[in-house]
């Protein structure tokens, strides 16, 4: 807490070590390297086809929605939570706020406003329910998850919803340098949740909390509130991911948000977040959803069959918690 | 992953069986005389509602064994919480067991217990592979888990795209088609024959119950792990292989999930990719609602089995009383959510009577 700069509260003494910020640096580094590699290798491989600005700016759209969602599973994990219904909330929002405009005819500014509050209520929701039940938020968010996935079907059924505001897919499909705007959108989340947690005391609050509860409730925390707060903050992340789908999407139906959950938990496992919380890698996580990207990109070029990407993407979520442990213990 | 809470809010108080069911809410709190007793009311209800609730070959039949099939997914889940340990991988374990079940039938024409055994070897290793890489490295079982069932997820699709045309084994052994079909009417003792409601798939569930809840109710390997779940300090101090015990839950986990996969096969009539994905949230609802601990060191096998007849008899129920299947998700979760809630309102009443 002495050195506002890092992203951990290390309390080395009382519990197993906590990643250090020069651990940290290195496991960014790391990443950041994978992408320019990887990027440059994919250019070379490619003839030089990925290095026009048409390309550069489809493979940028779609790091926006993974870099959300796993900022959204990050501020839970950082209290020592997790939230299952990232992927069910997200899809239930977006199509949600594809009905509100082309069902109701709302304005697509006060449908994405009122998506995005009800997200956030809901991750509140989710939060309350795991300090009244005291149970696993594990559980409460699968059992929160069962019941959005039924709500979406319900709202959208089997139909696409595509026929809303095209100003708001003029804004999904703007871009400035190539560079989309939608991604613009969620690395500024990842900017303020950086803030947040670095810069402001309810920040600090929800990294003690998780490092130590005790420690934080003898030093005047309550636990209780730090947690409903991580789960309204995912909520309102998911709730922004919600409307960067609905802007970026040609329609949203039932299965938007279907594959959201194994990615929410990728990215930041694979930025060097631990689960047991207390700590958070904004940079690690953003980064980390370029990688996956990255493979996706890979598999598109040698037309591979999608499959493979769960395949790589599930061998380095294990090669990266085995390698961070054996990292640490020789630390 | 435990929560802050306070910590006799975590453990397992079971009132006396005197007060067992005085009122509604403890009923509904994973008892399990309670949950029987809101099986058997559901089911008097639906069937008063719609008397063909009550039909032994299009309702009771293919319910049962629904029941048969998610039970041992529910088992499955039981194995590794009972260690305190979550297995986010059980669909997945399930599709791979499936796999090479289907794989030994059609490309190397085994028979049908062959291929079966095959397949449950098959998701033990998987198990295992998870148990060892959660007591190698000392990561939590869920990351664990939720990589391998990423590379589960891409692995079980690419080897299908690359064994068959249709993305499935559609292959039959002998055997298998009466699996399927056959009902305890045709298992006849003499002149004795079963009811043509009961599935003989079920068979395979009794077996598994009986196994599993032999182990933990009176097996030393079973008993050990309950003590691993409710304390690994204090389990590993007392000269109980803790390691090996976890790799074993892990592997009983893996074992199950390959047997449900199995019987999931059986019942779709191919093996294919999308055999076990709707297995995670019933994996959770039966051994939850049925009493099961999810800090690990207290299961209920029983419950288990009467948590996933509760969910299925509300789904079947349901849906014959017209509500559409997308609704049902939001009941799934809502009762998944009020039992949840009941379970802490309970443990507020008791310790204000006590401290009364």
């Amino acid at each position: 807490m002495t050195e506002p700069a890092t992203d951990t509260v290390t309390d080395a003494e009382t519990r197993q070590r906590r990643i250090t910020p020069a651990r940290l640096r290195s496991t960014e580094a790391t990443l950041l390297a994978v992408v320019v590699i990887g990027f440059a290798a994919l250019s070379v491989t490619s003839g030089g086809d990925l290095l026009r600005g048409p390309a550069i700016q489809t493979v940028l759209t779609y790091v926006a929605v993974p870099v959300l969602i796993g900022l959204a599973q990050m501020v839970v994990l950082a209290v020592g939570q997790m939230n299952l219904s990232v992927g069910a909330l997200g899809g239930f929002t977006a199509v949600l706020m594809g009905s509100m405009m082309a069902d109701a005819g709302w304005p697509a500014v006060l449908a994405v406003l009122a998506g995005i509050a009800l997200a956030t209520a809901f991750g509140a929701v989710n939060g309350l329910l795991v300090v009244f039940t005291r149970i696993n938020g594990f559980v409460v968010t699968l059992a929160t998850m069962t019941v959005l996935i039924g709500l979406q079907y319900r709202v959208v059924g089997t139909r696409t919803i595509a026929d809303y505001s095209p100003g708001l897919k003029a804004v999904g499909a703007a871009s400035v340098a190539y560079i989309p705007v939608i991604l613009m959108v969620a690395l500024l989340v990842a900017a303020a949740v950086a803030v947040f947690v670095r810069r402001t005391v309810p920040g600090r609050w929800l990294l003690a909390s998780g490092g130590n509860p005790l420690a934080a409730r003898l030093s005047g925390i309550s636990n209780d509130r730090i947690l409903v707060l991580a789960h309204t903050l995912s909520g309102l992340i998911i709730g922004i991911a919600a409307a960067v789908t609905v802007a970026s999407a040609p329609g949203v139906n039932s299965s938007i948000g279907g594959d959201w959950l194994l990615p929410s938990f990728a990215a930041p496992i694979i930025g060097g977040v631990a689960l047991t919380g207390g700590s958070v890698a904004v940079l690690g996580t953003v980064l980390a959803a370029f990688v996956v990207r990255l493979v996706d990109v890979a598999r598109a070029q040698f037309s591979l069959d999608p499959s493979w990407v769960s395949l790589v993407v599930g061998v380095v979520v294990l090669g990266t918690v085995v390698l961070t442990q054996r990292r640490r213990r020789r630390g | 992953m435990t929560l802050l809470a306070d910590p006799d809010s975590e453990t397992q108080r079971r009132p006396p069986a005197a007060r067992r069911g005085r009122w509604v809410l403890r009923a509904l709190t994973g008892q399990r005389a309670g949950l029987a007793v809101v099986v058997v009311v559901l089911i008097i209800v639906f069937g008063t509602l719609r008397p063909a609730f009550y039909d032994s070959r299009l309702v009771v039949f293919p319910l049962l064994r629904d029941i048969a099939t998610l039970t041992v997914v529910g088992l499955a889940q039981l194995a590794v919480l009972s260690i305190g340990h979550m297995n986010l991988a059980v669909g997945r374990m399930a599709a791979f067991g499936a796999l090479v079940s289907g794989f030994s039938y059609q490309v190397l024409g085994l028979n049908l217990v062959l291929g079966l055994v095959l397949g449950l070897v098959a998701g033990a290793a998987v198990g295992a592979l998870a148990g060892l890489i959660i007591t190698g490295t000392g990561v939590n079982s869920f990351v664990v888990t939720l990589g391998l069932d990423f590379a589960l997820l891409g692995l079980v699709t690419l080897v299908y795209g690359q064994f068959t045309t249709l993305a499935a084994f559609t292959v039959k052994p002998p055997g298998m088609e009466e699996l399927r079909s056959y009902s305890m009417a045709d298992l006849c003792v003499g002149d004795v024959c079963g009811s043509p409601a009961v599935p003989q798939l079920l068979l395979f569930t009794v077996v598994a119950l009986a196994g599993v809840g032999y182990l933990f109710a009176r097996a030393r390997t079973g008993r050990e792990m309950l003590l691993t779940g409710s304390n690994a300090t204090a389990a590993e101090l007392s000269g109980i292989p803790t390691k090996r015990r976890v790799i074993g839950a892990h592997t009983l986990s893996g074992l199950l999930s390959g047997l449900a996969g199995f019987m999931l096969a059986v019942t779709a009539g191919s093996f294919t990719a999308g055999i076990g994905s709707a297995f995670l949230i019933p994996s959770f609802l039966g051994p939850v609602l049925g009493g099961t601990a999810l800090t690990g060191g207290a299961v209920s096998v029983i419950g288990t089995f009467m948590g996933i007849s509760l969910t299925q008899v509300i789904q079947q129920g349901l849906s014959m009383l017209g509500v559409g299947l997308e609704s049902l998700n939001i009941y799934l979760g809502l009762i998944l959510l009020v039992a949840l809630s009941a379970v802490r309102i309970r443990q507020l009443f008791t310790r204000r009577r006590r401290s009364s």
